[in-house]
């Protein structure tokens, strides 16, 4: 479950740190792909993890187009966090309706085949599904970080955030760099989007709680901090699981917003260093 | 090779600089010398394309590229050692000197100029797997120079490569950049230690409040009486 949060966390983190863009709207794009996911299963039973690909592209070239037309106007801006904030929650808004037309408000859940099936190893049992979900967000964060580090786009985007201008310099073309970096995150939220819907029953305006939990990861993990982001996910996924352990639900929110706001006294910077 | 005509750049309310001219020839090394605040880096700036130019005109091999963005100005091999170094310090050396190498005609001589860099520069080759921003001063500024040859090019425009750095080391980089010359890079070279810079420059530009107020050869800037008097403190 953690490492679902930390793959739809990774590209909120990423636009936010790289291009000073807080995108509202993250969650909204991976809710879309759940509910592709969903249309896609119940017209042809096409399997969840096989409609990645078909919305994963989608929403890149979607999110490159968003970024092209909307996003690069208010760069120019003095605050472009707070004009970016503005902008993707008018977005946000957009994408919801737009579901709430075409999915109506009912709650919708992925069931599978397998959805009840369980694999045991000696003592643990794993859901399908959570494992399935567990899997595919691993492997989307080992995606991500193998680009960031070892690809000559990804290391300009590691560049262009450290020193914009330098990375200019040496022939780095800023705008197109950010558009694809933006294309990248709205399209793992897609993954990720799909992940949570393996978990989770979801309706148009989820996202607005997915949304929360991206802050949390961001804040946890570091801004712009892939591996940060991963193991936020990780502990924030730990501590939600634990505590559902043990105490009643609605106990589990507050002891994790409450972690949130002990840590954002402590260490307003994150919890670990930024490395991208 | 390069010629800048008549350019005037605000920066915010301020012009900072005023109508400068100069001209860099294939294969010089010329100076650019002046004190804080004078322009210097604005100037190196617009060439780069990081900064807008009001008016005037800058040419290089005879067209136009005012108004080029930053990487394109790069495309054309002009490439700056930017001020304070601009180092990707949360990278590796190693990952630094590929980026000197990002666009695709400079990644296709990437390993011959590898070489060549470690050649120059051998304490690179073993600081290579280490995070550009834990090297000392003086090894950050060799990454610089060497992200910058990494790029292959024609112009090279350094701004204080030798600022902050101790005086050994300044003097190691004002030969690497007499040795780059003489391997064929055109220079143009911003630096405020007047005397080293002018021992080794062929020609010399004064930039004085956003105006050039004197250039010379080198030989005869370092005659100059005002020169000895401003700059060299005789």
């Amino acid at each position: 479950m953690g490492s679902v949060y930390a793959l739809l966390g990774i590209g909120f983190s990423l636009s936010w740190g790289v291009m000073k863009v807080i995108n509202i709207s993250h969650a909204a794009f991976g809710l879309i792909a759940a509910f592709l996911a969903y249309t896609l299963l119940q017209a042809w039973g096409l399997d969840p993890i096989l409609s990645i690909a078909v919305s994963v592209p989608l929403l890149f070239f979607a999110a490159c187009f968003i970024y092209r037309f909307l996003i690069t106007p208010i760069t120019q801006a003095k605050e472009v966090i707070v004009s970016s904030m503005i902008l993707t929650f008018g977005i946000a808004i957009i994408l919801e309706n737009l579901m709430l037309l075409i999915w109506s408000p009912d709650p919708r859940v992925l069931t599978t085949s397998y959805t009840s099936k369980v694999i045991i190893v000696g003592p643990f049992y794993f859901q399908y599904p959570r494992l399935a979900g567990f899997l595919m967000a691993s492997m989307g964060v080992g995606i991500i970080q193998f680009f960031l580090k070892l690809t000559y786009t990804g290391k300009a985007v590691r560049a262009a955030w450290q020193q914009p201008d330098a990375a200019q310099l040496y022939g780095v073309n800023l705008k197109r760099i950010s558009m694809i970096t933006f294309g990248l995150a709205v399209a793992s939220a897609g993954a990720g989007g799909v992940c949570m819907a393996y978990l989770y029953s979801f309706e148009p305006h989820t996202h607005s709680l997915w949304l929360i939990y991206l802050f949390l990861v961001v804040i946890v993990g570091g801004v712009g901090n892939v591996l940060g982001a991963a193991s936020a996910g990780l502990i924030i996924g730990v501590i939600t699981g634990l505590s559902l352990a043990f105490l009643p639900y609605q106990w589990v929110n507050l002891l994790t917003f409450g972690l949130l706001m002990i840590i954002l006294i402590l260490r307003p910077q994150g919890l670990f260093q930024s490395e991208v | 090779m390069l010629a800048v005509n008549d350019l005037e750049v605000h920066y915010q309310e301020l012009r900072a600089l005023r109508g400068v001219s100069l001209e860099v020839t294939q294969a010089d090394l010329v100076a650019l010398i002046g004190s804080n605040g004078a322009g210097k880096t604005t100037l190196l700036n617009t060439i780069s394309g990081l900064i807008p130019a009001v008016k005037g005109q800058v040419s290089w091999r005879g067209n136009s590229i005012l108004g080029f963005s930053a990487d394109a100005i790069c495309q054309e091999g002009i490439i700056q050692v930017p001020e304070g170094r601009k180092l990707f310090s949360k990278m590796t050396v190693g990952e630094n000197l590929e980026m000197g190498a990002y666009l695709p005609t400079a990644r296709a001589y990437i390993a011959e100029n590898l070489q060549m860099v470690f050649d120059i520069f051998p304490r690179l080759a073993e600081r290579r797997k280490q995070l550009a921003g834990s090297l000392s001063g003086g090894e950050q500024q060799m990454v610089a120079v060497a992200r910058a040859i990494m790029a292959r090019p024609q112009l090279l425009m350094l701004d204080e490569p030798s600022l902050g750095l101790a005086p050994v080391m300044a003097a190691d980089i004002f030969q690497v950049v007499e040795d780059l010359n003489q391997r064929g890079i055109t220079i143009l070279l911003i630096s405020q230690e007047v005397l080293h810079t002018l021992t080794i420059a062929t020609y010399a530009y004064v930039l004085e409040n956003g105006k050039v107020t004197l250039d010379g050869t080198a030989q005869h800037l370092l005659d100059d009486p005002r020169i000895k008097e401003s700059y060299l403190g005789l």
